[in-house]
């Protein structure tokens, strides 16, 4: 299993798998954040200046409210992720894949404080490279870790071949690369599938291309079970 | 069983399941759901045995990685924490702040003493050595804060030129809050942090009190700060103690590893700091628009703010306590 995969283990004696996300993409999405905030505080400023005297203090607040509240209440109620990190389809989880709630977001957030220092979340952006998980000082106490959020894509399945035995007999693993050839076979290029398929040369002989590729196809086709 | 028909068998279950999540998800939707509710554990755990089948025979990495994605789904709708957000607060305010500030004793009576000692200390060095402020501010603050406190002023306090209360208002949420935010968060760092910022406080609030009442301008100031003071200075001596209580989970965390006693220690010292972010906003409050009026005579000013640190201490000592319990 690659390691930037965390195995949670649920109380029905299975481990659900979190793919993590690395501190690039949520450097990125903070920009995005601050550029965001940035913009809304700008955009609410010209509106409230317009208005009137009383202006400045809402301004103030709502400066305020933007710098300690505005993760908070994304988190909280709105999925999981503020809008830069939803931009990277990041999302923010309890370390046992539950959605985070009120006092953890806060505790994450409110050390935001920590890891802002030196400069521009140097403290953070160390401790998210130091840590197996990612996790920067709001995360390790708050106890949360960001992730990947599934995202809807379509499931490829095998195409359909008649299906053939495999002439020599194949462990589970190669059985599996086999499967996996099939399953991805409609992200490839004709030319380069049939470069892959030609790697098997136990399985497929000498057939060379695309006449390759489909031997190797119908040999998954037999392995995944269809008649 | 070879992959294939494992999934023939189970296929009409699976899309039962992601229909049902489907649905689940999206409150607006009014579609019946494929099975009823009392039904969801147990297909949810049928789901997880599947996945555990799939993992085992090393089926393929699409079918895995779908299971995955539906028990992850089925994880976090049944094991999420909703709890009721209305109830916990009411009762916070109403007691839960007060006993939480008693069960952390040990902190608050550190943070509260780590800050008002160096006050105190700085008003008494004060009346005896006035210039030793000019060893911690320039001249021209010392100035600033004595302009602002003179008993010409039509407005006390921060008078800025064109300033209102709601500026005001806007101005002591910003900085007062987001001190008392550094103060807990300063106290990750081992409580150093936290412990600077409170003696850093402590220190320039308590030469500044100290340099007005030894010039004179006695009235003006203490009409000034006698209605906020008690919620402020308190509020801020609490967020010193979250943080330390942070710190001291790092330093001896006793059975527990640093991560978990700093996680524990976490949990509590954040509501701390939701009681002490909220005496802060009833001070801003009351600084922005009861403080600085010249309306309301010094004589009333001094008997609410006498009231409120009785009423403060009061609520600290007794409020929350269960009768009959030990």
């Amino acid at each position: 299993m690659l390691d930037t995969a965390r195995a949670v283990p649920t109380p029905e004696g299975i481990e659900l798998t979190l793919r993590l996300a690395g501190p690039f993409a949520r450097a990125i999405a903070w920009f995005i954040d601050l550029g965001i905030r940035a913009g809304l505080l700008i955009l609410l400023s010209f509106i409230l200046l317009a208005l009137g005297r009383a202006a400045l203090g809402v301004i103030l607040i709502a400066f305020f409210l933007l710098e300690w509240f505005y993760p908070v209440l994304c988190e909280v109620y709105w999925g999981g992720a503020t809008p830069g990190k939803k931009a990277f389809d990041l999302v923010v989880l309890n370390d046992n894949g539950t959605p985070v709630t009120w006092s953890t977001s806060m505790i994450r957030n409110l050390l935001r404080a920590v890891d802002f220092l030196p400069f521009l979340n140097g403290f953070g952006f160390i401790s998210m490279l130091l840590n197996r998980e990612f996790k920067r000082l709001g995360d390790i106490v708050a106890g949360t870790v960001v992730v990947y959020r599934e995202t809807k894509r379509t499931h490829f399945s095998l195409p359909k071949e008649m299906p053939l035995p495999p002439p020599i007999s194949l462990s589970l693993s190669e059985q599996r690369a086999i499967i996996g050839f099939g399953e991805r076979i409609q992200q490839l290029t004709p030319q380069r599938a049939g470069e892959l398929a030609e790697l098997a040369q136990p399985v497929v002989g000498k057939a060379q291309g695309d006449a390759a590729t489909k031997r190797l196809l119908q040999v998954a086709n037999f392995l995944i079970g269809r008649k | 069983m070879k992959q294939e028909q494992f999934e023939a068998l189970y296929r009409s279950r699976w899309n039962e399941f992601s229909e049902w999540l489907k649905i689940a998800k999206n409150k607006k939707s009014h579609e019946p759901l494929p099975f009823p509710i009392s039904e969801f554990p147990h297909r949810y755990r049928v789901l997880c045995q599947d996945l555990a089948l799939a993992r085992d025979r090393q089926y393929s990495a699409e079918l895995c990685e779908q299971l995955n994605q539906w028990v992850l789904s089925g994880h976090q709708l049944f094991y999420q924490n909703k709890s009721n957000e209305k109830n916990k607060i009411l009762d916070f305010i109403f007691g839960g702040f007060a006993e939480l500030v008693r069960q952390e004793a040990k902190f608050v009576v550190t943070g509260l003493g780590l800050f008002f000692v160096p006050l105190i200390t700085l008003m008494i060095v004060m009346q005896f050595s006035p210039d030793f402020i000019y060893y911690l501010m320039p001249p021209d603050r010392v100035r600033d804060m004595e302009s602002m406190y003179s008993p010409e002023n039509r407005v006390l306090g921060r008078a800025r030129q064109a300033s209102t209360d709601i500026t005001m208002f806007g101005f002591y949420i910003y900085n007062n809050i987001k001190i008392g935010f550094q103060t807990f968060a300063g106290g990750l760092l081992f409580g150093i942090g936290a412990i600077f910022f409170l003696l850093a406080n402590g220190i320039i609030i308590g030469s500044i009190a100290g340099h007005l009442t030894h010039v004179g301008y006695i009235t003006t100031f203490y009409s000034f700060v006698a209605g906020h003071s008690a919620l402020e200075l308190t509020a801020i001596g609490l967020c010193g103690a979250a943080g330390l209580k942070l710190g001291f989970a790092l330093i001896a965390p006793g059975q527990l590893s640093r991560g978990q006693a700093l996680r524990q220690a976490a949990q509590q010292a954040v509501r701390i700091v939701y009681g002490a972010g909220g005496m802060l906003f009833i001070a801003a409050f009351i600084e922005a628009f009861w403080s600085s009026s010249r309306i309301i005579p010094p004589s009333v000013k001094y008997a609410v703010g006498i009231a409120l640190w009785v009423l403060l201490i009061c609520y600290f000592l007794f409020a929350g306590r269960r009768r009959g319990t030990g």
